[in-house]
């Protein structure tokens, strides 16, 4: 058996990597307010472009390292500040929905431009030290530890020694106060960004030659800083670097002992167990930066609430003025049923089962407007109770599939804990924390659930049977559609109740001031995990019914990049609405049949429409009808000839006003308009 | 039985450290029922402070609140909050989205028991219909809360604490943002609700003196995290330390 130590000192070559990384995740966290999940894309993308100068065009390095370092990563860092500034102020949700936005569209567009799973030639010259008898180590190594030790010494001199260091503080401390005294908080978040940017693709270049460079992979290895900034409390550099170096360390000496499965498998998922563990324990002393600035505007909520007789209408349930309002919905919505009950009779069988697909992330889509749009929570991790679902029906659900009913219950009820457990780790957590907490459970259980055999049969899955109910067999491809479609409807119906009664607005208070709502008598923990729980056994149902729809499912189908891409369709079809959740669902179904060479684009278009419409809760087709409302009411009154001028006029108009900077005086004109329509 | 013993509200001798600034420097304070009480003090005297350990959302670092004949110190916001103990904020924090009329409703759910189960409809009818017929909230029902003036919304935060039932009305700085007709309306309510049987007692805090002395039958006075003078207005306005401390830059009608 080999000694411990050169363990250690590789741990510290591994660990100074992420205590690179953990550095530029909490310099903009704590400048300028925004927790970057797209720090690994920035990562990545750089780490592809110095692949493409140096290794593909052949630019020697001396030319292709300062192209990436000190122009595009500074690019970089400029755009992301250009795209974030304007959201100062607003919620934790949204800051978040941007960035995962962002982390999108660097992926796709990066899976646009360059093929996948390449690797970088080494930077280093491959050579070692032999360090003792037992030790080599690589010139790659020593170099990322000396690059990284001097980043942190130079943003340390930086920091304290230059004026640049002064404005950082002030505005750290105080940024309306900075902005009184003189310092340009713009310029000093504009520097942080470009700095973290410089970081991110240091790590990316150093990363890259050993581990691969890869759209996925990559994002997820920078991932591994989170836990560190986690420590730091998302604002202390030197504690976020001396977590990246334990982390390193105690991933290290755990590969001494993973000869056996399960701590090869702890080993795998260390950074995202420390991520969870951390937050849990943290949890009451994590604070979100500037959150006490931001204003309680919630203007595109209240003019939204206002003009669709949305939330505002509602409570006529009691007066009864416009309870017929609400019964023309319902009403609406059990004939679109009666009429998709009927779809099979027109839809070949096929393009049925597609359908079907689109129906089922609908349902999981819907957990995600009922937590997301109505709560205010992001949940990452939507497809691991999905997962918890698919594969328990696998499981006990037989080949011949008698007992689906009862491993649908199963599921939900082995989700329920689950949730109570990530709902724990919340308690006192709102916003970053909570989609942080989530992210990590769900790569948790990538790492250590899923990717065990017995529970996901590894790389070939398992298979599922198409399910039997008291006897009548819905293996044929209509009859499982009529079961999807009727659950569908259940459950939508069942959400809209909830929504218009008092549950939903139990969640919307909830959201819009916690505060107030706890001093009214509300126990905001059992409210959050109540609304958790019941979201992630909604999950594990459409789970059970995902599975009897793929009949085989793997590992891969429950992964947690999966959850994303659910939460921005339903973020691009409307996180408050329900039919947001069933154009997510479309949305799914469409990108399964359109030909690849348009499908290819989608990604990408899909994560651009999602950082416009961060601010606004209704999603792309409400607005759209919207903005031809709005035109349209605004045409009225006008005399004849002219009406095309006055058209092109709010044409051109309309897109502005909705995305303008000052989001409080949107309501005021569209919600008149709405009136007057 | 002493005036001491039927106090809807006792704190004593609180303490509040930020860091090692002592916030709150063993304030007792005492709201007998059926009052109007005023916490005045500075800027940065405590008030806030105070109001925010009154309902839970600050920890103490010494001292107990009583309230009804219990010892509440160590309940969480939300039973404070079901036990008839309700809050308005001074920056306001109202419920953006719903509509003015659902603010109240969500209020009455939040604190009876079962209303998140619909529990209790006519009741809550009931009460959201009074309340707003008494604060004259009608013409903006429909309103979604995120749209009223400041003045509006101060008199939903009003509303929203009165559908709690409550038995302590704890109001911060309810005059800010309202002109002198606004002001006025509020006291003429304030006075309704007190004086209505089973009405609540009531702590306000206030800069504005006028409103103070014209509402008010007892004034506790902060000045840097401690009670320097406690008494009625007229006692409060012949104080020297009060005068010099606060009154003295403000002129007080007499």
């Amino acid at each position: 058996m080999s000694a411990l130590w050169p363990f250690i000192v590789i741990g510290l070559f591994a660990g100074s990597i992420y205590a690179l990384a953990a550095m530029g995740v909490v310099l903009t966290y704590k400048t300028v307010g925004v927790f970057n999940f797209a720090y690994g894309a920035v990562a990545m993308f750089c780490a592809y472009t110095y692949w493409q100068v140096h290794d593909s065009w052949g630019i020697s390095a001396w030319f292709a390292m300062p192209i990436v370092l000190l122009v595009v990563a500074p690019v970089m860092g400029v755009v992301f500040e250009a795209v974030f500034r304007p959201l100062t102020g607003l919620s934790a949700e949204v800051v978040i929905v941007v960035s995962l936005g962002v982390l999108a569209a660097l992926q796709s567009l990066a899976t646009l431009i360059w093929p996948i799973d390449q690797r970088l030639e080494p930077i280093f010259p491959v050579k070692t030290f032999v360090l003792g008898s037992q030790l080599h180590v690589g010139y790659d190594q020593i170099g990322t530890l000396v690059i990284s030790l001097s980043m942190a010494a130079l943003l340390w001199a930086l920091l304290r020694h230059t004026k640049f260091g002064t404005s950082t503080r002030a505005v750290v401390d105080n940024p309306d106060l900075a902005d009184m005294i003189g310092v340009h908080g713009d310029n000093v978040r504009r520097a942080a960004w470009i700095l973290s940017s410089v970081f991110a693709a240091l790590v990316g270049i150093l990363i890259s030659p050993s581990q691969g460079l890869d759209v996925n992979e990559l994002i997820l290895v920078v991932i591994y800083a989170f836990a560190p900034a986690v420590l730091g409390r998302l604002v202390s550099l030197p504690l976020a670097y001396v977590g990246g170096i334990a982390l390193g360390v105690t991933g290290s000496i755990l590969s001494k002992y993973s000869n056996s499965g399960t701590i090869a498998n702890i080993e795998a998922a260390l950074p995202y167990l420390a991520l969870f563990a951390l937050l849990v324990i943290l949890g009451p002393r994590l604070k979100e930066v500037g959150a006490a600035s931001r204003r309680f505007s919630a203007a595109g909520w209240a003019s939204a609430a206002g003009r669709h007789g949305g939330l505002a209408g509602r409570f006529v349930l009691d007066v009864g003025r416009r309870r017929f309002a609400i019964d023309r919905k319902l009403s609406l919505g059990l004939g679109a049923l009666a009429l998709g009950i009927l779809v099979p009779l027109a839809v070949p069988g096929p393009r049925l089962l597609v359908i079907t697909g689109g129906l089922i992330y609908a349902l999981i889509a819907l957990t995600l407007v009922v937590l997301t749009g109505w709560a205010g929570q992001i949940s990452l991790a939507q497809f691991s109770f999905v997962g918890v679902g698919a594969f328990t029906a696998g499981h006990l659900a037989g080949a011949h599939g008698q007992h689906f009913l009862f491993a649908v219950v199963i599921g939900m009820l082995l989700a329920a804990p689950l949730a109570v457990l990530v709902g724990l780790a919340s308690l006192r957590l709102s916003g970053l924390y909570l989609a942080l907490a989530t992210l990590a459970f769900a790569l948790v259980m990538d790492n250590l659930v899923f990717g065990r055999n017995d529970v996901s049969g590894g790389v070939s899955g398992i298979t599922v049977a198409r399910p039997e109910i008291f006897g009548v067999s819905f293996n044929g491809r209509a009859a499982l559609y009529e079961l999807v479609v009727v659950i569908f409807g259940l459950v939508a119906v069942a959400a809209y109740a909830l929504r218009a009664g008092p549950m939903g607005r139990r969640l919307h208070i909830l959201r819009d001031s916690p505060l107030a709502a706890s001093t009214l008598g509300v126990n905001l923990t059992i409210t959050k995990l109540v609304a958790f729980t019941g979201c992630a056994m909604v999950a594990a149902l459409g789970g059970a019914l995902y599975g009897a729809w793929q009949q085989s499912i793997t590992p891969l189908d429950f992964m947690w990049s999966a959850s994303l891409e659910l939460l921005l369709l339903v973020i691009l079809g409307g996180r408050s609405l329900i039919t947001g959740a069933m154009i997510a669902g479309a949305t799914t179904a469409l990108q399964a049949i359109i030909p690849t060479s348009i499908g290819k684009y989608l990604p990408l278009t899909i994560a651009l429409g999602v950082i416009g419409l961060a601010q606004e809760p209704e999603g792309t087709v409400r607005m759209t009808v919207r903005q031809t409302v709005h035109v349209l009411a605004v045409l009225r009154p006008l005399p004849k000839r002219r009406t095309g001028v006055a058209a092109v006029a709010v044409a051109v108009a309309a897109p502005v006003s909705v995305d303008a900077d000052v989001p409080d005086r949107v309501p005021a004109t569209a919600g008149s308009v709405g009136h007057v329509a | 039985m002493s005036l001491d013993d039927d106090s809807v509200l006792w704190a004593e001798e609180v303490s509040v450290d930020f860091g090692g600034l002592k916030a709150l420097n063993k304030v007792s304070l005492r709201v007998p029922p059926g009052r109007i009480v005023a916490l005045i003090g500075p800027n940065g005297a405590g008030k806030t402070t105070m109001f925010n350990v009154l309902c839970g959302l600050q920890a103490t670092a010494a001292g107990r609140v009583r309230y009804l004949d219990q010892d509440i110190s160590g309940w969480p916001p939300h039973r404070r909050g079901r036990a008839g103990l309700a809050r308005t904020f001074q920056r306001l924090a109202l419920f953006t989205r719903l509509s003015v009329h659902d603010n109240l409703v969500a209020s009455w759910e939040s604190s009876h028991r079962g209303g998140v189960f619909g529990r209790g409809r006519a009741e809550r009818a009931q009460r959201v219909r009074e309340v707003m017929d008494l604060l004259n909230l009608w013409p903006v029902a429909d309103r979604p809360a995120g749209e009223l003036s400041t003045g509006q919304g101060r008199m939903v935060e009003l509303g929203r604490a009165l559908c709690t039932d409550p038995r302590l009305l704890l109001l911060d700085e309810p005059g800010s943002g309202l002109d002198a007709r606004e002001t006025a309306a509020f006291s003429q309510v304030l006075r309704t609700v007190v004086g209505s049987p089973d009405g609540p007692a009531v702590l306000l805090v206030e800069h504005d003196m006028a409103l103070v002395m014209d509402v008010c039958s007892l004034i506790t006075v902060l000045d840097f995290g401690q009670v320097i003078a406690n008494g009625t207005p007229e006692e409060i306005r012949s104080d020297a330390r009060v005068r010099a401390a606060y009154l003295g830059d403000v002129s007080v009608a007499s």
